[in-house]
């Protein structure tokens, strides 16, 4: 009940004023994500699959995340958001242009001395799925639809979630990056659990 | 008595090739680190084969400047050999060259007749050995193209021909410069030299230089300066594969000077060896009595001093009065923090020991004070150091200090092997010798027709000289003739003070020193005084300067004007030449026209390294702020040799000078600096550069002056003053564009 | 572990760290120090080479990248040093320190391969992540067009 006293707690809070329905922000205040049992006294499907997204979104809506999906064409950095420096632009396949491709600077994984990040596939998500400076159910509305996904199913996407090393990369930044809420794991199994109450949307 | 070269080589020697000769002169003493006067001989600058190849030596360290492009192309003109077939060589730190502190702007100006000297003594030698060869006077024999010629019977006979004959001959001892207009290539655009080494990779940096058996080493250094090793477990660093020693430095002793700072090296086969134990160590600091020194605390501590009277300076008339009962009275406070060098090359040197006698290849800018300086700290006679100068990737100032080649020797030393310290990007942001941090207040009083009549500055910032001497509080002499003492006004009352700044982190020189913050203040100022009073601040700025005149210390209020080590009759504060490059610039800017069209276009001119330099920058709004999209840069720095490496100076001024402006900032917190590579301490990119930057030269007969840092000061203030205009804010303190 | 690399059309068995960059590999291993270090953090582009084309930072880059793949340096961008960017670079001028050319001749020719006819715009883009304190910038412009005038 505690879980469900900071949902409630948290419902009336502003954290995303443009959502159609207040977000749950169980466990805020941690770096922890909650688990799906969590949102279990919601009663309504729909209701607890629109908390479940909520939770999720709270690693969608990272800046480890969200840094490398803009509307624009540069990607950011840091917990601000700050343009990326050296200015790069998106190329025509989200990865750079030459002589300043993603590849260029990043390797496929984090360096033992240098702070760049790095992970297979280093690059820009496509404009059609911005996330930076969007709402949680901005995200979901987006990620759900085919056209804006890369003609992804609900279950690619999750397996996209679950597995994808560039999306896990999110929990291991290196150096003094904080990494995205929770992990992997419980990101996966809340995604699946959105995905079992009906994929509903905030 | 012409012996073929490969006979002449056999019996004589490669080494002994050329003009022996005995020709001595002063060089003249540097600006900064003092050299003791010293000699140099003709031909440990000249040396010509009897193939007929001339090689010059150039003395002073190349780092951007373009000096291996320019003063062996004057010493060939005087000596009447083809530039384009000379050899240029770069000298040992040595004082049969003189002053090798390439620092201040001083190869051209300090070298000028010295050079040619030099190249006219082995002329003459030349024409006398084809006097004798033809038993023809002297007189009526010229020299050019590598040979010398007699004008009345068409003769001629080649250098290589003549070189025995002449190295037989005693020295001149007074030889005769040519008329500058014989100077064929003087003031032209000449070659670059080393462009096509540096397209093909093949300019050897320091960190170029190979000899068998090396290692390398990287150092973790105190954070806080006169910091200490507190706990070391160097366990993990050892046992990482290619790494073959740990070794702790001696802990410096104040004042720092050039000392290493101290710390732990880790020395390896390799860099990747020694940086990965680098980061291996387990290494806790003793912070020691700098280490509460917080750069942001400073900054209040600095304003509290120049809001308050300080120590007079400049004085002319009765300031207090003149604010008093001015009609209109304008102030304003500036802030310019630490900043860093930050040369492309960062730091490195080789040093090879051998019993008592060392050999480092090193990017430094002053060879013969690496020299002493690696002496001192082995111990042995300075004669046993050889210091070879490599190309500097960028000096700006940083290199001309030796700290690193003293590791480089210490630890070569400790090891027995030939060590190159590598400095990383970090190293070299966070361990430097800092442009100072300074705080300026400004007041004047203005009378009702708009006529200042009162100029009241203030400074205070750490001065270079605290790094040598313990003890030091205020700005010397030098530092204040950096564009205080030596400022041209037409006031009738104006006093410049001082205030106390202790020195908490080595400050150093950084490309045009003082002059940044001094120019930034004095030139923003007038802007202001212009927005003020409704006027156009070439017009403010002409109205403050006043008429053409020499102006000398009386009129400035001051005992002595350092003058940049020159004395005022060679070269005056000369407000006409002032004049000049306001005048040229706006014109080439279309200053009135373009204003009129709505750009914003700022106006900065200021003389430094006894060259005056006026700057336009446009700035424009972007999507994301402001940006400087155009800049004009008129220059007269007298007498210029290479034209064209003179403008390229000029034009990476504005550049160098952009980044400190829109970007600098060093900042200390617990005695550590927070900035570590080039994502917090920033360079303007590609982007931001300007679309143009137009320069051009006024000609002048005028005594060279300096140009590697003349371009510099002009340009901060230039672009405050055109953000204002198009933003109508004040830009008072760099970075204009923080992070 | 070693790790076979073609450098400059010349074949290389490296026998290293797969995890030093090749920045050092290229340095300290083969002797080619026309790459230069100037910041270990990809931030400056002086170390810039090409791996099977595209333009990478030697400094970040690890030798196992590098497995099986071509590596040009400065050293190899034409056989005589003539390429048409390094013909341009001297003609204008260009360098003043010239310690980060190499890595600007490098991020030049790869811009150019891709797009022979770049604008202003075009070379901002693409030579943004190069540094020069020396400020060349404007004449790294010019250059460029100057190399890509047919």
């Amino acid at each position: 009940m505690k879980y469900a006293f900071v949902l409630l707690a948290a419902c009336s809070a502003p954290a995303h004023p443009a959502a159609a329905v207040p977000i749950p922000d169980i466990a805020r205040a941690t770096d922890e994500l909650a688990a799906p049992d969590a949102f279990a006294p919601i009663a309504d499907r729909a209701t607890r699959s629109r908390a479940l997204f909520g939770e999720a979104a709270r690693v969608f809506t990272s800046p480890r995340c969200v840094n490398c999906h803009p509307a624009d064409d540069s990607p950011r950095q840091g917990d601000r958001h700050a343009l990326h420096d050296p200015p790069i632009v998106r190329g025509p396949a989200n990865h750079g242009i030459p002589p300043l491709e993603c590849a260029t600077c990043h390797q496929d994984a984090n360096l033992p001395l240098a702070r760049v990040p790095g992970a297979p596939n280093w690059s820009l998500a496509p404009s059609t799925m911005p996330w930076l400076d969007r709402t949680p159910s901005q995200i979901c509305v987006q990620l759900k639809d085919p056209a804006r996904n890369g003609g992804k199913s609900l279950a690619q996407i999750h397996d996209h979630v679950a597995h994808d090393p560039l999306v896990a990369w999110g929990w291991a930044p290196g150096k003094d990056r904080k990494p995205a809420p929770g992990s992997a794991a419980q990101l996966a199994a809340l995604v699946q659990a959105w995905i079992d109450t009906g994929a509903e949307c905030p | 008595m012409i012996l073929g070269r490969r006979a002449f080589l056999a019996s004589v020697g490669a080494a002994t090739t050329g003009l022996a000769l005995g020709l001595y002169r002063e060089a003249e003493a540097g600006r900064t680190a003092p050299v003791p006067v010293a000699t140099a001989r003709m031909n440990d600058f000249i040396q010509i084969g009897t193939d007929g190849q001339v090689t010059i030596v150039c003395h002073r360290s190349e780092m951007g400047q373009g000096i291996r492009s320019s003063l062996p192309v004057l010493i060939a003109d005087e000596l009447g050999a083809d530039h384009t077939k000379i050899k240029v060589v770069q000298g040992d730190g040595d004082p049969k060259y003189g002053d090798q502190n390439t620092d201040g702007s001083t190869s051209i100006r300090n070298f000028f007749d010295l050079m040619r000297t030099i190249g006219a003594g082995a002329r003459e030698m030349l024409i006398a050995s084809a006097a004798a060869e033809w038993h023809v006077p002297a007189a009526r024999l010229v020299a050019h193209d590598d040979a010398v010629h007699d004008p009345k019977t068409k003769k001629s006979l080649s250098f290589a021909q003549l070189v025995l004959g002449a190295a037989g001959l005693p020295p001149p001892r007074s030889p005769k410069l040519r008329p500058l207009a014989e100077l064929a290539h003087l003031g032209t655009d000449l070659p670059l030299r080393d462009g096509p080494a540096y397209v093909q990779g093949t300019a050897k940096y320091a960190a170029d230089i190979i000899v068998p058996g090396m290692l390398v080493a990287v150092i973790a250094r105190p954070p806080a300066n006169l910091g200490k090793v507190g706990t070391l477990d160097a366990t993990r660093a050892r046992a990482m594969p290619g790494v073959r020693a740990v070794v702790t430095l001696p802990v410096p002793v104040a004042p720092l000077a050039s000392q290493p700072l101290g710390g732990v090296a880790v020395i390896a086969d390799h860099t990747w060896a020694a940086l990965r134990g680098r980061a291996a160590l387990d290494l806790q600091w003793d912070a020691g009595p700098n280490g509460t020194y917080d750069s942001t605390a400073y900054t209040q501590a600095l304003l509290a001093a120049v809001r308050a009277p300080g120590e007079v300076i400049r004085k002319v008339g009765d300031v207090d009065a003149a604010l008093a009962s001015a009609a209109t009275r304008v102030e304003a406070e500036y802030v310019v923090p630490h900043l860093v060098h930050a040369p492309m090359e960062p730091m490195a040197a080789l040093a090879r020991v051998d019993k008592d006698r060392c050999e480092v290849w090193a990017c430094t800018q002053d060879p013969q004070d690496a020299r002493e300086a690696v002496a001192a700290a082995l111990k042995i006679p300075k004669e046993n150091v050889t210091i070879h100068v490599t190309f500097l990737g960028g000096g700006f100032g940083r290199k001309s200090i030796p700290d690193f080649c003293v590791e480089a020797a210490l630890l070569a030393r400790e090891v027995k092997a030939p060590v190159r310290v590598q400095w990383t990007r970090e190293d070299e942001i966070q361990h430097a010798y800092y442009h100072t941090h300074s705080a300026q207040t400004l007041a004047a009083g203005l009378d009702a027709a708009g006529n200042v009549v009162a100029w009241r500055q203030r400074a205070a910032y750490p001065s270079i000289g605290a790094t040598f001497k313990d003890g030091v509080t205020h700005p010397s002499g030098g530092e204040l003739g950096q564009g205080l003492t030596d400022l041209p006004l037409a006031i009738p009352n104006v006093r410049f003070e001082t205030g106390a700044a202790p020195q908490h982190v080595r400050i150093g020189w950084m490309r045009s020193v003082n002059n940044v913050q001094q120019a930034f203040a004095v030139q923003s100022f007038i802007d202001e005084l212009a927005h003020a009073t409704r006027r156009d601040m070439r017009d403010m700025l002409l109205r403050v300067l006043g008429p053409a005149r020499k102006v000398d210390e009386r009129e400035l209020g001051v005992d002595k004007v350092s003058n940049y080590g020159a004395k005022l009759a060679d070269h005056p504060i000369d407000v006409a030449r002032y004049h000049r490059v306001i005048e040229r610039v706006t014109e080439l800017a279309q200053w009135d026209k373009q204003r009129a069209a709505g750009r914003a276009l700022g106006l900065a001119v200021h003389r430094s390294f006894l060259s005056y330099i006026g700057v336009v920058a446009s700035a424009v709004k972007t999507p994301t702020g402001w940006a400087i999209d155009e800049a004009w840069v008129v220059g007269d720095a007298g007498i210029v040799v290479n034209a064209e490496r003179v403008r390229s100076q000029l034009e990476g001024a504005v550049i160098f000078a952009m980044s400190s402006a829109l970007h600098g900032q060093i900042t200390m917190k617990a005695g550590a600096v927070e900035q570590r590579n080039f994502h917090d301490y920033r360079l303007v990119r590609m982007p931001a550069a300007p679309r143009a930057i137009h320069v051009e030269l006024i000609k002048s007969d005028a005594k060279p002056g300096g140009i590697g840092e003349p371009g510099v000061p002009p340009v901060a203030p230039a672009i405050a003053n055109a953000a204002f205009a198009l933003t109508g804010v004040r830009l008072r303190t760099f970075p204009m564009q923080p992070i | 572990m070693s790790v076979k690399l073609v450098v400059n059309g010349a074949p290389h068995d490296v026998d290293a760290d797969p995890d030093m960059p090749l920045l050092w590999v290229l340095r300290d291993l083969l002797k080619l120090t026309g790459t230069k270090y100037g910041c270990g953090e990809a931030l400056c582009g002086a170390c810039t080479v090409h791996l099977d084309g595209h333009a990478v930072r030697a400094c970040v880059t690890p030798l196992r990248r590098a497995a099986g793949k071509a590596v040009t340096t400065i050293e190899g961008l034409a056989p005589d040093g003539d390429h048409p960017l390094q013909k341009a670079w001297v003609e204008l001028g260009v360098p003043q320190c010239g310690f980060c050319q190499a890595g600007q001749i490098m991020s030049a020719a790869v811009l150019l391969a891709a797009n022979p006819t770049p604008t202003d715009a075009d070379i901002d883009r693409a030579m943004a992540g190069n540094l020069c304190r020396c400020g060349t910038y404007v004449r790294i412009r010019a250059a460029i067009k100057l190399a890509a005038k047919p």
